[in-house]
């Protein structure tokens, strides 16, 4: 083996190993100086992905770990997404929950690139497991707790049992894509988080689950698109229908998951890439700012208006009425669900957070589609 | 297919009908189908791990009082279980499968307990009759990674839900020796002002 060869093993077992040795470092810490070291440590991780995506390890897929160029894009986003919840959280008094973080995001990174599928489950189950026993030790939390395990538990069953059925049948394919909308949190069927702490853990959860879905394709067949079609479809409607009352943000913040599973559903795997990036850094309880708005409205400049282009494009090869009904909805949903306009006319927002993600959203918009061109994916 | 394997959907539908006292049923039937269906080391840690996520709950819950929540779910819930069973089951035909898929109707029942009962207790116990369900269906699918990422999944709402419920419910107090009490109540009167 090769120097060359080497180093890149060498650094793509390091972008692994970094998220958990960052959460160590960050839990060490004393309080005041965790965020400053928080800041290096998940800066540190984003320059190692994308190092890792540039120069990828040529012997991984010998050895059986998975790893197309698509998942290491993935993996890219998620660290970006660890570095803004870093960015726009103070400091957090409590070592486990400051450090919450950078364990998900690690356990998130080596879901995706699980030698099977089933085992990147059961990654994520761990992940899940780790983070509601972390957010949940406060008093009267513990119904809560149990809560966040039963439908994470429920959506892990149900798509293991679809990976017993056998492969490409209707029953197998329904049942996979009914745990994976669980496991995302798609809106109107399974939004699972509630607290405002709960973005730590589900931001990459909901991420792997959506690297993890374009990986069960092959075994759910026709069944499993169409059903991740149809989800993602509905909720872009019912966000639409719902208007923007208060209670009912929780919808519009799930736009840009329920648009990646229907890019996932039409093999559009690069849109969903772009919609990932938007969901890690713009998703979760961050929809009151207006730069997060604008993102996840798929506004133009940022990946998500990049991502809509090319899923649209895809669909209309797959289906004419699905990608009319598609394009009415997201602009029915544009129209009457963004909230506070004011806020999102703003375009370069004053926090450093804000700043951070419009232009690392910028720049993926003009990056994928050029990587996708050159033949990166 | 024996007839213990179809014996471990029922015995789900009772859970859903009656609670967590049929856990330990559920589970020691679906040990004895996996081991009748063969011996070996796959089919042994898949009834041992069957019986210890169906023995621990009952035991553990014999330490707390018994849950008093309301239940509104109507008694039509077993058979909603038994309708969606059916559906799989004509599902499984039309796509060709001649096998009985015991695991994945146990696994349907569980997850009917888990969505239309309320109390904390019968939840974790259809969560876990869900889990025993995946475990028999990959041991006689003869799928030890599925196997292996469902134990972990068991395991993990065990330890979870067995926190939660110490967290939620009242521990069982043994009661004070008739002695002790019968000279308190003879003892000062400001007993009576506490109440």
């Amino acid at each position: 083996m090769s120097m060359g060869m080497e180093a890149t093993v060498f650094l793509a077992a390091l972008a692994f190993v970094w998220p958990f040795v960052g959460a160590l470092v960050v839990a060490a810490m004393p309080a005041p100086r965790s965020r400053e070291a928080a800041l290096w440590m998940a800066g540190t991780g984003c320059a190692l992905s994308v190092i890792v995506f540039m120069f990828p390890s040529v012997g991984g897929n010998a050895s059986g770990w998975d790893d197309d160029p698509v998942q290491r894009a993935g993996r890219v986003m998620l660290a970006f997404g660890l570095l803004l919840l870093v960015l726009e959280n103070a400091v957090q008094p409590d070592r486990l929950l400051r450090s919450l973080p950078h364990v998900c995001t690690a356990l998130a990174g080596l879901a995706c690139v699980a030698p099977e599928p089933a085992v990147g489950l059961g990654i994520l189950e761990l992940a899940l497991a780790w983070g509601v026993f972390v957010f949940t030790r406060p008093a009267g939390q513990a119904k809560t707790g149990w809560g966040l395990i039963r439908t994470g538990s429920v959506g892990t069953v149900l798509v293991l049992s679809g990976l017993l059925l056998p492969q490409g049948s209707t029953v197998s394919g329904l049942m996979m894509a009914c745990g994976l909308v669980i496991l995302t949190g798609l809106a109107p069927f399974g939004q699972f988080w509630r607290d405002r702490n709960d973005s730590f853990l589900f931001l990459p959860f909901a991420g792997a689950s959506i690297l993890l879905a374009m990986r069960l394709r092959g075994h759910g067949g026709a069944a499993f698109e169409m059903a991740l079609v149809a989800a993602g479809l509905v909720s872009v409607w019912l966000t639409a229908s719902a208007g923007r009352a208060g209670d009912r943000q929780r919808l519009f913040r799930t736009f840009p998951s329920a648009l990646a599973l229907m890019a996932v559903g039409v093999e559009a795997d690069v849109a969903a890439l772009l919609f990932l990036c938007g969901w890690c850094l713009a998703g979760g309880n961050r929809s009151g700012r207006g730069w997060a708005v604008n993102v996840l409205a798929c506004f133009p400049p940022g990946a998500p208006f990049v991502g809509c282009l090319l899923l649209l494009s895809v669909m209309t090869d797959w289906s004419w009425p699905v990608a009319v009904l598609t394009v009415c909805g997201i602009l029915a949903a544009v129209l009457r669900a963004v909230p506070d306009r004011e806020a999102a006319r703003l375009f370069w927002p004053e926090d450093m957070a804000g700043r951070v993600a419009c232009s690392v959203l910028t720049i993926m918009g003009f990056l994928v589609p050029l990587a996708m061109m050159l033949g990166a994916f | 297919m024996t007839l213990i394997a179809i014996l471990v959907p029922m015995v789900a539908l009772c859970v859903v009908a009656r609670g967590v006292g049929f856990l330990l049923l559920a589970g020691v039937v679906t040990a004895l189908a996996m081991l009748v269906d063969g011996l070996t080391p796959p089919h042994e840690v898949g009834a041992v791990l069957a019986l210890l996520f169906a023995a621990v709950p009952p035991l553990f819950l014999t330490r707390y009082q018994h849950d008093a929540t309301l239940e509104r779910s109507g008694a039509a819930v077993p058979f909603f279980a038994l309708g969606l069973m059916v559906l799989l089951l004509l599902a499984c035909s039309r796509a060709g499968s001649a096998v009985f898929p015991a695991g994945l109707c146990t696994m349907v029942a569980g997850l009917v307990a888990v969505v239309c009962r309320q109390s904390m207790v019968w939840q974790w116990a259809g969560l876990l009759t869900c889990v025993e369900g995946v475990l028999l269906s990959a041991v006689l699918g003869h799928q030890p990674v599925v196997l292996g990422v469902a134990a972990l999944a068991g395991a993990v709402v065990l330890l979870l839900g067995g926190m939660c419920v110490h967290r939620i419910m009242p521990r069982v107090v043994p009661l004070r020796a008739a002695g002790q009490r019968s000279t308190r109540r003879a003892g000062p009167s400001d007993t009576g002002a506490d109440v």
